[in-house]
């Protein structure tokens, strides 16, 4: 039986969309939706869930979707998904859901990510929202941090009853999908209803608390039962070689906080400006290098290039990034690795040292391992350099906490149940894992939040 | 919470102090640490220093000297900042030091020397000395805004010697070295005259702490605009610092890169002007 083929996305134009921050992707149709729907074998042992890191009924979902039952649909991603509208478009469908797809090995899985958005969409258009929990069990849990894994636990333990307090650092709830995920990939409005959703269902979010700065970590441990933190990896790690002192070099983290939580590409309607040059090198080709190098199109830059000592076809971007970057004709230089920076007299970026690479044997990962091919250095003229190498565990809140056990990278040591070496203190996320997608975050808070009820009810 | 405005003064053409409604800042501040103030909601995060912290409120020297700090000028007693975050920074060590110096110049830094001061004032055997360097009588602050009366010795200078001693507190430093035996000093302000502070000091082997200002986004460590390179070493002026060590500190790293968006500075300015006008 010939497969059905995949109903395309609709999605804005390359060359307009590098002019504006708006969602690249235009979203399905209740037609299409539904006709994508039906694609769907209904299997009967449904791989697909099995590849969620937090455990979606996918194939039901997919069924009330193609039976036009959409409030439905909705209320039963939300059941285990706090923010369906975000995952459907950031997630690594084709390692998870879609990956597992049976239809996969035709090349045409069912677009699950997609119809998700959709379905959220939707319930967002019709202001439609979940039942929300009234009555409180009478124990309170803090969460620190207001990222993907701190509000997930947040949602799924306020639904199990708990007073749920989110300290967050920054002035707006959200982390990296506020500060580091373009609009035009997860579009601002969809951030702020799905987390309007946490306040409306009682989550008290507390903004601009530093845990350890301005709240003591020792007086949340005695108002609290339980504490998970949610910390995150925000801080960037840099190449430390010659010239990255220079202007015109950025930390990912900090090009993109400027554009995306602090709205640099409106400066000066906005306070917060940002310099991007005319011949821009990202170095780096995970999601984050993508995310870069396609703002800083959208910021005017001429060229556009990723610096990557692999191929591209090992890369840790997704191929859907990957693929709307090349329409976006973001220029990918495989095989070269970075030396030293260089700049001129005064202070500014004029370009790049590098040195090409080939594979010998494997690393750790399983991928081929680049080496330095000798005396194959050649320069790039660049203006702007953007390291986007990966983060490290957030260190402003590990310093304040010196009894916390950590690795010596920083990240948190936790048990099986996900508590530290502190009782009743949990941890989750990049706090943990150095570094992860969205949805592994999302799958580690809820897997928490299972964790703190059990304990808060065994003690 | 609302971060109202309490009191708000000229210090003299260009500066005025503000009394913000902070009461978790305020609580936890320490000499050394800075806030992060918002001012409107489509505005920057900007660091600023903390004179003192009394009760709910904390209170702040501000330069009218871009849009942000131009824009606020136009705000009184009860209008509200939009945030104000805090207390960010690692302060330096507060302990007994013997002969101790703070000094600020018409850069910044005085909100620093006053808080510091006052603090390293309050541990025994601590000997306070405080340098206040203006470019001239007009542009010194009120007296009682000065460090004069949390010093043991308080000398005040300014560049044409319209006021004070005559010179920078360079040429001051210069002397007391010289003439005395210093344990420490502390400095704030400019960043060239910090440098040249710094290889004053070492010159007499003298310790120094210096504020190294950097341009800061998040000021919580994830966005590394501020990285200052001490001894080779990268660290960030907004946990590690923002004193360091003057000693260590690469200068010329430091002078370039609070210079990356002078340009922008003076778009968002001018828009501004306009904007102005437009109200006018």
């Amino acid at each position: 039986m010939a497969v059905q083929p995949r109903v395309p996305m609709r999605e804005q134009n390359p060359a307009v969309r590098i002019t504006n921050f708006m969602s690249v992707p235009l979203g399905y149709s209740s037609e299409e939706a539904v006709t994508e729907a039906k694609r769907c074998l209904q299997c009967k042992v449904p791989m697909c869930e099995t590849g969620c890191p937090v455990r979606m009924s996918i194939k039901d979902i997919i069924k009330l979707i193609a039976d036009e039952e959409f409030e439905k649909a909705f209320y039963l991603s939300k059941a285990d998904n706090a923010v369906p509208a975000m995952t459907g478009r950031v997630c690594p469908q084709e390692d998870q859901c879609e990956g597992k797809c049976v239809l996969d090995k035709t090349g045409q899985p069912i677009n699950i990510g997609k119809l998700f958005a959709f379905v959220a969409d939707w319930a967002r258009k019709k202001d439609i929202l979940e039942q929300i929990p009234e009555e409180s069990n009478g124990k309170k849990v803090a969460i620190v941090g207001a990222g993907p894994a701190g509000i997930t636990c947040s949602v799924d333990l306020r639904k199990l009853g708990y007073e749920v307090t989110v300290f967050e650092a920054l002035h707006m709830a959200g982390g990296v999908l506020q500060y580091g995920i373009p609009a035009f990939r997860l579009p601002r409005d969809v951030v702020d209803y799905e987390l309007s959703y946490l306040e409306k269902i009682g989550v008290d979010i507390q903004l601009n608390k530093v845990v350890g700065q301005n709240v003591d970590f020792e007086v949340l441990k005695k108002e609290y039962d339980a504490i998970y933190l949610a910390t995150g990896a925000g801080a960037p790690r840099f190449l430390n070689c010659e010239g990255e002192k220079l202007k015109g070099v950025y930390s990912a983290n900090e090009f993109l906080i400027r554009v995306n939580l602090m709205k640099a590409y409106k400066f000066p309607d906005w306070d917060t400006p940002i310099i991007c040059g005319d011949k821009v090198g990202v170095i780096g080709c995970g999601n984050v290098a993508m995310d870069a190098a396609r703002c800083a199109k959208r910021l005017g830059a001429k060229e556009v290039s990723i610096l990557y000592r692999r191929t591209k076809q090992c890369a840790p971007a997704r191929a859907e990034e990957i693929h709307h970057a090349e329409e976006e004709g973001i220029i990918f230089k495989e095989m070269i690795s970075p030396c030293r920076i260089f700049g001129n007299e005064d202070g500014w970026v004029t370009g790049i040292e590098m040195v090409k690479t080939e594979f010998k044997g494997t690393d750790k990962s399983g991928r081929p391992r680049p080496v330095n091919v000798e005396g194959s250095e050649f320069i790039l003229e660049m203006d702007t350099i953007i390291n986007a190498l990966g983060t490290t565990p957030n260190r402003l809140f590990l310093s304040n906490v010196p009894e916390l056990d950590t690795y010596s990278w920083g990240g948190i040591k936790v048990d099986d149940n996900y508590m530290s070496n502190i009782p009743g203190v949990f941890a989750g996320g990049d706090a943990l894992s150095g570094g992860s997608t969205v949805i592994d975050a999302m799958g580690n808070g809820r897997d928490a939040a299972e964790a703190i009820d059990k304990y808060l009810n065994n003690p | 919470m609302k971060h109202t405005i309490t009191r708000k003064e000229d210090l003299n053409a260009v500066d005025y102090v503000i009394d913000v409604v902070a009461p978790e800042v305020a609580k936890r501040f320490r000499p050394g640490n800075f806030a992060v103030l918002i001012t409107v909601k489509n505005g920057e995060r900007i660091p600023m220093s903390i004179e003192r912290a009394e009760g709910d409120t904390i209170t702040m020297y501000i330069k009218r000297l871009g849009k942000t700090s131009r824009e606020l000028d136009t705000w009184n007693v009860g209008d509200a900042l939009y945030k104000v975050i805090g207390p960010m920074g690692t302060p330096p060590p507060l302990k007994k030091y013997g002969t101790v110096v703070f000094a600020s110049d018409l850069v910044c830094g005085h909100a620093e020397n006053n808080a510091m001061c006052r603090e390293l004032g309050k541990i025994m055997g601590n000997h306070i000395i405080s340098i206040q360097s203006f470019p001239d009588k007009s542009l010194i602050y009120p007296e009682k805004e000065l460090a004069k009366s949390v010093s043991d010795e308080f000398i005040l200078c300014t560049e044409d010697g319209s006021v004070g001693r005559k010179g920078h507190y360079l040429d001051i430093m210069q002397e007391l070295l010289e003439e005395r035996r210093i344990d420490q000093v502390f400095a704030g302000g400019g960043i060239p005259p910090l440098q040249k502070l710094s290889e004053l000091t070492k010159k007499y082997n003298v310790p120094v702490y210096t504020t190294v200002r950097q341009i800061m986004v998040d000021a919580t460590g994830m966005c590394g605009s501020c990285r200052v390179f001490i001894d080779g070493e990268q660290k960030l002026a907004c946990i590690d610092g923002p004193m360091f060590d003057g000693h260590k500190v690469d200068w010329e790293a430091a002078i370039s890169r609070l210079a990356m968006f002078k340009n922008k500075e003076a778009v968002a300015m001018e828009c501004y002007n306009e904007k102005m006008k437009e109200v006018v």
